[in-house]
C-alpha cells in the first residue's frame, strides 16, 4: 500500500521510500523513514499535499501526492 | 583538532547560531542583538548571513546567525552555506538551537553538527511549549550522555539566554573535547577500517575531522565523494566496497543505511533523554490549526486574511495618510514664503521627497509589513502553502513557492532570497522570474495612491487581481518552456505558535528603520536632482530619449519618461515624481483614466527595481537577472500597450 492510498485519520507505518536519493533525504531530514509511525491529517484540495504526523513526537509534515505515491506503508487497516 | 580560541581576547570571539527552520534561532539572535553594538551583512558566494556583534555581560562578541537546516547533507542552497561556514574554521562555538517541542526529529541535527567536530553547546528552545505538549525533558541527562551542555530557554521570553551564552562563552575559551556520538559495533568497525585507509591527498585537500569525512561518503554525500575521487579513487572504491558490505549485512539500501544507524542513535537518545505524557485536551492553539487546514475554514481563512491584507494596506494607509496629509500641506505653503529663487528649487525638491515618504510610502507600508511578520511568525504561511499547492501545480509552480510569493508583498528582495529553500532548480528559478511579477509594497503604495485615489476601489481590486493572474501566467508559459516535472512539496507544518506584540514590532521596526535610513534618502536626493534637472531642463533630453515608449506606445505624456526611468531605482520615486514632473497636485487635471490605469499597470510591471534585480543576479546568476529584466519589460509593454490602444 502507499501513502497516498491512506484515508485520512488512519494510521500507517513507513516501509520504503523509493523516487531516488533527493527524496529519501528529504524525507529523512524532516524525521519520516522507514519504520516510523504516521498518521494522516488532513488531504488537501485540488489533489494537494497530504499532511501526516509523526505519531510519537506530532511533528506535522506536508508531503506532495506524487512524492506520496513513492512511499509504501504497513498499514493497520490491509 | 587545535583550536586557538583560549587565548582569544572575548571580542574576537564568534558564535554561531544553527538549528532547524523554525526552532527560533532567528528569534534568539533578536533577543540578544537587543544589545546590539552594530550589524551589518557578510555574503558568501550567493547567501548573506546575518552577523552582529553583541555584549553578553560586559563581553562583546560576534554573533553569526546562519540560515535554518534541517540537516548538514547540502540538500538545498542553505545547507550547503551552513555547512561549509562551520568548516571553515572561524567559528570558536556553535549554539545548536533546537525546537524543544520536536525533540527528536531536532537531535538529528544535534548528532550530524557534533560531528563536525566544532566545540558545541545545545539550546532547548520552546522548553515551555514541550512542557504544554507533555514532553518532560531530563537537561542533565542530555548533557550526559551527548557530552554537550544543554540549557532549557525559551527565547521570545529572553528566560535562560544568559546563562545559556555565559556557557558558550565558557565552552569556546576551555579546551574543548571532540564528543563522537557512537553507532552500532558493525557500524564503527566499518568506519575505523575506512580511517586507517584514509589518505593523506584527502587530508590535505580538506583538512576537517575525518571521521566526519568518512561518515558524509558513507552516506553518498555527492560533493564529499567528488572530493575524495579526486584524491584518490581507490580510497573512494572501498568506501563503496564497505558501505556495499553494511547494506548487506542489515538489508538495507545502501543510500539510507548510514542514515538509519543515525535515525536509531537519535530515536535511543530520545527515549532516553524525554518522557512523552499523553494529553487529553487539546491546546487552543490545535484546535484553530484542525480548522485552518480543513478545506472548507481554510478558505474561509484565506478569504479573510486577503480581506485583512485590502484592509490593512488601503483603508488603515489612506486614513494615516489623510491624517498627515493638512500638516505637510502647510508646511508645503509655508516654502515659498521663505525661500526664493535657487534655494526654493533644492528645498521644494527636497520637501517632495521628504513627504512623499512620510506622507505617502510609511503609512500604507507599515500595515502591510505588520501583516506579513504575523503570517510568518504564527505559522500561517506554510498553511496556505498547503491549501494552494495543488492548484499551484496546474500553473507550473507548487506550494512552496507561495512563501517566497506572499513574502513578494512585502518586498521583492528577501522573496527572492526566500526561494533559496526550494530543492529543484527548475522550481527555483520559475519562481525567482516570477517574484518580480508581485506587486511589492513600494508598487502597492504606487496602486493604491493612483487608482485608489482616482480610479475608484473596483478597479484597484481589478489591477491587484490583475496582476495575479499575470504572475501565474507568467508561471504557466516558464512551466511550459520546462516540461520536466518536480517531485512536489516536502514541507515542515510548524505548530500555530502565539505573535509576540514586541517580536513583530522588532521586525517592522528593522524594515521601517531600512526605509527609513536607505530607502528614504535615495528617494530625498533623487526628489532635489529632479527638481534641479527639470529647473536647468536636462530632463527633456531623457524624456525624448524614452519618448517612443512613453508616448508612442503607452499614450503618456513624454514628461513621464523621467518619472519611469526613475522608478528603476525605486518605485515609489514613479509616484512622488510625478507630480513635480506634470507640475500639478491633482494628477487627474493632466492625464485622462485610460492612462493612469496605463500607468498604473506598467509601473507595476516594468523592470524589477535595482535591488531585485541585484538579489536576482546573487541568487540565480546574470541569466536569470537578464531575463527578469527583459520578461518584465516585454510583458508590461504588451500589456500596458493593449491597455492604452484599446480604451
Amino acid at each position: 500500500m502507499k501513502l497516498d492510498d491512506l484515508k485520512q485519520g488512519t494510521q500507517a507505518i513507513i516501509a520504503r521510500i523509493t523516487g531516488g536519493r533527493g527524496i529519501l533525504v528529504q524525507m529523512a531530514s524532516l524525521g519520516l523513514y522507514e519504520g516510523k509511525k504516521i498518521r494522516v491529517v488532513q488531504s488537501a484540495p485540488f489533489s494537494g499535499p497530504i499532511l501526516v504526523e509523526d505519531v510519537i513526537t506530532g511533528a506535522r509534515t506536508m508531503i506532495g501526492r506524487k512524492i506520496a505515491s513513492h512511499v509504501e506503508i504497513f498499514s493497520d487497516e490491509a | 583538532m587545535s583550536r586557538s580560541s583560549a587565548t582569544k581576547p572575548d571580542d574576537e570571539l564568534v558564535i554561531a547560531l544553527a538549528g532547524q527552520p523554525n526552532c527560533g534561532k532567528s528569534t534568539l539572535f533578536n533577543a540578544v542583538a537587543g544589545f546590539k553594538v552594530n550589524t551589518g551583512n557578510f555574503s558568501g558566494t550567493t547567501v548573506t548571513y546575518t552577523e552582529t556583534k553583541v555584549l553578553i555581560g560586559e563581553r562583546t562578541v560576534r554573533l553569526i546567525d546562519l540560515p535554518g537546516t534541517y540537516s548538514i547533507s547540502a540538500n538545498d542552497v542553505s545547507e550547503k552555506v551552513a555547512r561549509d561556514y562551520l568548516l571553515s574554521n572561524s567559528v570558536d562555538v556553535v549554539i545548536n538551537v533546537l525546537d524543544s517541542s520536536i525533540l527528536a526529529r531536532s537531535l538529528e541535527l544535534t548528532i550530524q553538527l557534533m560531528e563536525m567536530d566544532v566545540p558545541m553547546v545545545i539550546a532547548l528552545n520552546m522548553f515551555d511549549e514541550a512542557q504544554k505538549k507533555g514532553i518532560e525533558i531530563d537537561v542533565h541527562k542530555l548533557s550526559r550522555l551527548t557530552g554537550v551542555e544543554a540549557y532549557p530557554i525559551v527565547a521570545v521570553q529572553g528566560s535562560g539566554v544568559h546563562e545559556l551564552f555565559e556557557a558558550a562563552i565558557r565552552v569556546a575559551r576551555e579546551e574543548y573535547r571532540y564528543i563522537k556520538p557512537v553507532y552500532d559495533k558493525d557500524v564503527e568497525e566499518c568506519i575505523s577500517r575506512i580511517m586507517h585507509r584514509y589518505p593523506q591527498a584527502l587530508r590535505e585537500l580538506n583538512p576537517v575531522n575525518e571521521r566526519f569525512v568518512v561518515i558524509r561518503l558513507l552516506e553518498m554525500d555527492e560533493e564529499f565523494e567528488a572530493m575524495a575521487g579526486k584524491a584518490d579513487p581507490a580510497f573512494l572504491e572501498y568506501v563503496s566496497e564497505n558501505r556495499r558490505l553494511l547494506a548487506e549485512a542489515h538489508a538495507w539500501p545502501e543510500t539510507g543505511v548510514f542514515a538509519s544507524h543515525r535515525h536509531a542513535l537519535v530515536l535511543d537518545l530520545f527515549e532516553e533523554v524525554a518522557v512523552v505524557r499523553s494529553r487529553a485536551k487539546s491546546t487552543f492553539g490545535e484546535i484553530v490549526d484542525s480548522f485552518i487546514i480543513n478545506p472548507v475554514g481554510g478558505l474561509i481563512t484565506m478569504a479573510a486574511l486577503l480581506f485583512l491584507m485590502f484592509f490593512a494596506s488601503f483603508w488603515l494607509g489612506d486614513l494615516i495618510s489623510g491624517l498627515l496629509e493638512e500638516p505637510l500641506d502647510r508646511l508645503g505653503q509655508m516654502l515659498p514664503q521663505v525661500l526664493s529663487g535657487k534655494a526654493l528649487v533644492f528645498a521644494s525638491g527636497l520637501y517632495d521627497g521628504f513627504t512623499a515618504g512620510v506622507g505617502i510610502v510609511l503609512p500604507y507600508l507599515i500595515p502591510l509589513l505588520v501583516l506579513l511578520s504575523l503570517l510568518e511568525d504564527t505559522g500561517l504561511l506554510p498553511r496556505i502553502a498547503f491549501m494552494v499547492d495543488g492548484l499551484l501545480h496546474r500553473f507550473g509552480l507548487h506550494g512552496k513557492s507561495v512563501v517566497p510569493i506572499i513574502l513578494g508583498y512585502g518586498c521583492n528582495v528577501p522573496a527572492i532570497m526566500a526561494a533559496r529553500n526550494l530543492e529543484y532548480e527548475r522550481d527555483r528559478i520559475i519562481t525567482l522570474l516570477v517574484v518580480p511579477f508581485i506587486s511589492c509594497s513600494a508598487r502597492t503604495v504606487v496602486i493604491l495612491a493612483l487608482a485608489g485615489k482616482y480610479l475608484g476601489a473596483a478597479c484597484t481590486t481589478l489591477i491587484y487581481l490583475g496582476n495575479i493572474a499575470i504572475a501565474l501566467a507568467v508561471s504557466f508559459f516558464l512551466s511550459r518552456l520546462n516540461v520536466e516535472t518536480s517531485p512536489g512539496i516536502i514541507m515542515d507544518v510548524p505548530p500555530l505558535r502565539k505573535p509576540y506584540a514586541y517580536v513583530v514590532f522588532r521586525k517592522v521596526w528593522a524594515m521601517t528603520y531600512e526605509f527609513l535610513v536607505f530607502a528614504w534618502p535615495v528617494v530625498a536626493v533623487s526628489s532635489i536632482v529632479l527638481a534641479v534637472m527639470s529647473h536647468v531642463g536636462i530632463d527633456a533630453y531623457v524624456n525624448a530619449a524614452l519618448s517612443p515608449i512613453t508616448s508612442f506606445v503607452l499614450d503618456l505624456p513624454e514628461e513621464l519618461g523621467i518619472t519611469l526611468f526613475l522608478g528603476i531605482f525605486r518605485k515609489e520615486l514613479t509616484l512622488i515624481m510625478l507630480n513635480s514632473a506634470l507640475g500639478t497636485a491633482d494628477v487627474s487635471t493632466v492625464l485622462t483614466s485610460a492612462q493612469l490605469l496605463v500607468l498604473v499597470v506598467f509601473t507595476v510591471l516594468y523592470i524589477p527595481c535595482i535591488a531585485t534585480i541585484s538579489t536576482l543576479w546573487k541568487e540565480g546568476g546574470w541569466k536569470v537577472a537578464l531575463a527578469s529584466v527583459a520578461l518584465n519589460t516585454s510583458v508590461a509593454v504588451v500589456i500596458a500597450g493593449i491597455i492604452a490602444h484599446v480604451l
